[in-house]
């Protein structure tokens, strides 16, 4: 299902369409947002490399990370570091974001960018800027790409970051600018919800197609003390979670799709749900408001009930047969009930009652059809 | 006082849709088409129509232009009143309200009526070349393919069937100018109808405030002011998605809300009509509910889930489903009786993917093993969301 992600991703937009955008939720609950963040980027830099992507390029907008960094790990997943300048570009926003090194006086050589980095990297010295950084994005982009129709791919590494030096609506604004060019194809985004209030993670939602919310496993031991239980429970949020996709489909409908994860030395490896917690199967009685089942204590004391037509009415206990009673108590029985009901028949002088109570072995509805003694 | 879309009290007796996706199902299971009017009405709709075509005369004095979408039409009574706002509330995962915008000013522009538009992208007439065109008659099949059988046939949910007969009714009168035309949502209108100065295109994304929408509006509908006389030409006003979070007016509640208070008042003096979509998800609560308040008519539509079960289970017809419309508020002027509808969910349907549908909810048989009845289980069954269900 992730792999669901990076091909939608992959296949971009259509003539004339907003470009799919993915946000990549996570609170510190499970904190792996920037896991599946490098994930996708590392699988869409493989993509382009085979060729099999609408885009050519992809610009990596880098608040939280060094360029090094990235190139890093795109080094790690097997890329080709050579070939990099020819498709990626990064947009530094990491070492120098407010332009202060620069009016420092011994600023020296600021960038401690590696040589394989710096050959791609582009500094941008004000993120207050927005409508400069659009353009430096475009610039770096198209400069790559081409003018053409060619297509590039944008990835911005916090959102969070914009958020901090611009208000939400220039963000969403240029969110929604870059989303409509002509020329990019993809566009994939992470945001740490918890750091914002809930109008400006929805707002971030509203602008993207696709949503992947990071969750924990287990969310009801994150917010509690420490108990023996628990620590188990929180030391398995600690490697895994769950991934919960929300995908806005073109024709108005929403896709659920969730998957497991786990963190290891090497990555994220993402798995298929294993337990069944999700979908609960409700079986095949229709929800009403009234219970059809009886529960154990209610069938015990339906077996307790004295039925009318097994007292005399004088305070007798049960003198008819019930097919429950052993063989031996049977012939006294018999024989009471026998003297019983004929002690009844002189009484009344009319009719007997004869009462057999169904055996409980027998189920309400069981299989046999009473109508197939019938022989029509 | 029909429950409103984001509010969270909850009314006994009054089901109301619920945040999540499911519906509430009573609402729609005692509902039922209704095709005819009441038989008090006087049939005006032959004089009116040769005055100005889109218009059509309504009860209490009013006249009617449409939405565009037949079905919505009948739903408000006839079609959206003039000089009233249409409020639509979004559902922040799903386009659905961008179908019915399309509708609306597509039926306006066919129908020769200015259109003035309005949204937050930057170049808002491109939008214009995804407006639907009206499909002729003959790809245009309503009706079921009648495979006459000779044997019996059973009419299930016969109630669906009302609206067809009603159809053919009213494609009789042979006027060249239908009062609500079938827009096929895979042709694109044809550009004679939007490249005069017709439209007004409006974009509302760089603008630091309203004032400049305000007086593009005023200008707009000084065109159609009401006077005593005959209804010269009508008026369309589409605002998409305003409070949109890209916009800068969207931290500006204070103006949105006097913005569409004075669109309102200027409404109510001319003879034009406006359909203004939000996203109530990204607003706070009170602003929300005040703009509810303000609406004359209001509808909300939601998204589906894709592949869930328990939906396609619990309704007929889930896979061509799209989302849900949810009617909150129908607009009746000059009367103090209100309009009390009998169902207020509908299912967005697109017929041959091209022809948008609003149909009631219809409800799936229960699974025949279970042995429950279909009467008895669909009475009782709900939606476990909703909870406070009395019988």
């Amino acid at each position: 299902m992730a792999e669901s992600i990076c091909r939608t991703l992959r296949d971009g937009s259509l003539e004339g369409e907003h470009a799919p955008a993915l946000t990549i939720k996570d609170t510190a609950a499970s904190p792996f947002g920037f896991d599946v963040f490098a994930y996708v980027l590392s699988q869409l830099s493989s993509f382009i490399l085979a060729g099999k992507s609408q885009s050519r390029v992809v610009v990596v907008v880098a608040f939280t990370r060094s360029p090094s960094f990235y190139v890093d790990l795109l080094k790690r997943r097997g890329l080709d570091v050579t070939s990099f300048h020819k498709w990626i570009q990064i947009l530094d926003c990491y070492t120098d974001p407010l332009g202060w090194k620069g009016k420092l006086v011994e600023s020296g050589n600021a960038m401690c960018i590696s040589d394989e980095a710096s050959s791609v990297t582009h500094l941008c010295k004000d993120v207050r800027d927005l409508d400069n950084l659009y353009s430096l994005i475009l610039e770096l982009g198209k400069g790559l790409a081409g003018q053409g129709k060619a297509h590039f791919s944008v990835a911005i590494d916090s959102v969070n970051e914009m958020l901090r030096h611009a208000s939400l609506s220039r963000v969403a604004g240029l969110l929604s600018n870059l989303r409509s060019h002509d020329q990019i194809s993809c566009i994939y985004w992470l945001l740490h919800s918890d750091l914002h209030e809930v109008r400006v993670t929805s707002s971030v939602e509203y602008m993207s197609s696709m949503v992947a919310n990071v969750e924990p496993l287990n969310p009801s031991a994150s917010g509690q003390r420490w108990d023996s239980e628990n620590v188990s429970l929180l030391k398995q949020n600690f490697q895994k979670g769950k991934l919960n996709v929300r995908f806005k489909r073109r024709n108005g409908r929403v896709r659920l799709m969730c998957e497991e994860f786990h963190i290891e030395q090497s990555g994220i490896n993402f798995t298929p749900v294993s337990s069944e917690d999700g979908t609960i199967n409700q079986g095949l009685l229709p929800k009403v408001q009234f219970s059809l089942q009886l529960s154990e204590k209610e069938q015990t004391e339906r077996a307790k009930v004295l039925l009318p037509f097994e007292h005399q009415g004088n305070g007798k206990p049960i003198q008819i047969y019930d097919g429950r009673r052993s063989l031996e108590d049977n012939k006294n029985e018999a024989t009471l009930a026998s003297t019983g009901n004929l002690q009844r028949n002189e009484a009344s002088g009319e009719g007997e009652i004869i009462y057999f109570r169904d055996s409980d072995d027998e189920r309400p509805d069981s299989d046999e059809d009473p109508d197939d003694d019938l022989d029509i | 006082m029909l429950p409103t879309g984001n509010c969270t009290f909850r009314a006994t007796g009054i089901v109301k849709p619920s945040e999540r996706e499911r519906v509430s199902l009573v609402d729609a299971l005692m509902s039922a088409t209704k095709g005819r009017t009441s038989s008090f009405t006087r049939n005006v709709l032959s004089a009116s129509s040769s005055q100005t075509p889109g218009i059509k005369c309504g009860p209490n004095g009013t006249f009617f232009v449409s939405s565009g979408i037949s079905d919505l039409d009948k739903i408000l009574g006839g079609g959206i009143p003039l000089g009233s706002l249409v409020m639509v509330m979004e559902d922040a995962e799903a386009p659905h309200h961008m179908l019915l915008l399309r509708n609306f000013m597509s039926q306006g522009l066919v129908q020769d009526q200015p259109l003035l538009y309005a949204s937050p992208s930057k170049d808002p007439r491109g939008f214009l070349g995804t407006l639907p065109c009206p499909s002729s008659k003959d790809d245009k099949l309503r009706n079921h393919d009648p495979e006459q059988e000779k044997g019996l046939r059973i009419a299930w949910q016969y109630k669906k069937y009302f609206g067809e007969n009603q159809q053919s009714f009213d494609g009789h009168r042979g006027s060249k100018q239908e009062f609500c035309n079938d827009f096929d949502l895979r042709k694109p209108l044809e550009r004679h109808f939007f490249s005069g100065q017709r439209v007004d295109c409006v974009s509302v994304k760089d603008s630091p405030n309203l004032v400049a929408l305000q007086d593009r509006c005023t200008t707009f509908l000084a065109q159609f002011r009401r006077n005593d006389g005959s209804i010269s030409s009508v008026g369309r006003i589409a605002i998409q998605s305003l409070c949109a979070p890209q916009c800068t007016h969207s931290n500006m509640e204070w103006d949105v809300l006097s913005f569409i208070s004075y669109l309102k008042s200027m409404l109510w003096s001319a003879n034009a009509v406006a359909v203004v979509t939000f996203p109530p998800s990204l607003l706070s609560e009170s602003f929300c509910k005040r703009w509810q308040h303000m609406a004359d008519i209001l509808l909300s539509v939601r998204a589906i889930l894709d592949d869930d079960k328990e939906l396609a289970k619990l309704l007929t017809g889930y896979q061509d489903m799209v989302g849900f419309l949810n009617v909150h508020k129908v607009a009746r002027t000059n009367t103090q009786v209100p309009l009390i509808l009998e169902a207020t969910t509908f299912s967005i349907k697109l017929q041959k993917r091209r022809f948008l549908v609003l149909e009631c909810l219809n409800q799936a048989p229960i699974d025949g093993s279970s042995g429950a009845s279909y009467g008895t289980s669909g009475s009782c069954s709900g939606s476990s969301k909703t909870g406070t269900l009395e019988f």
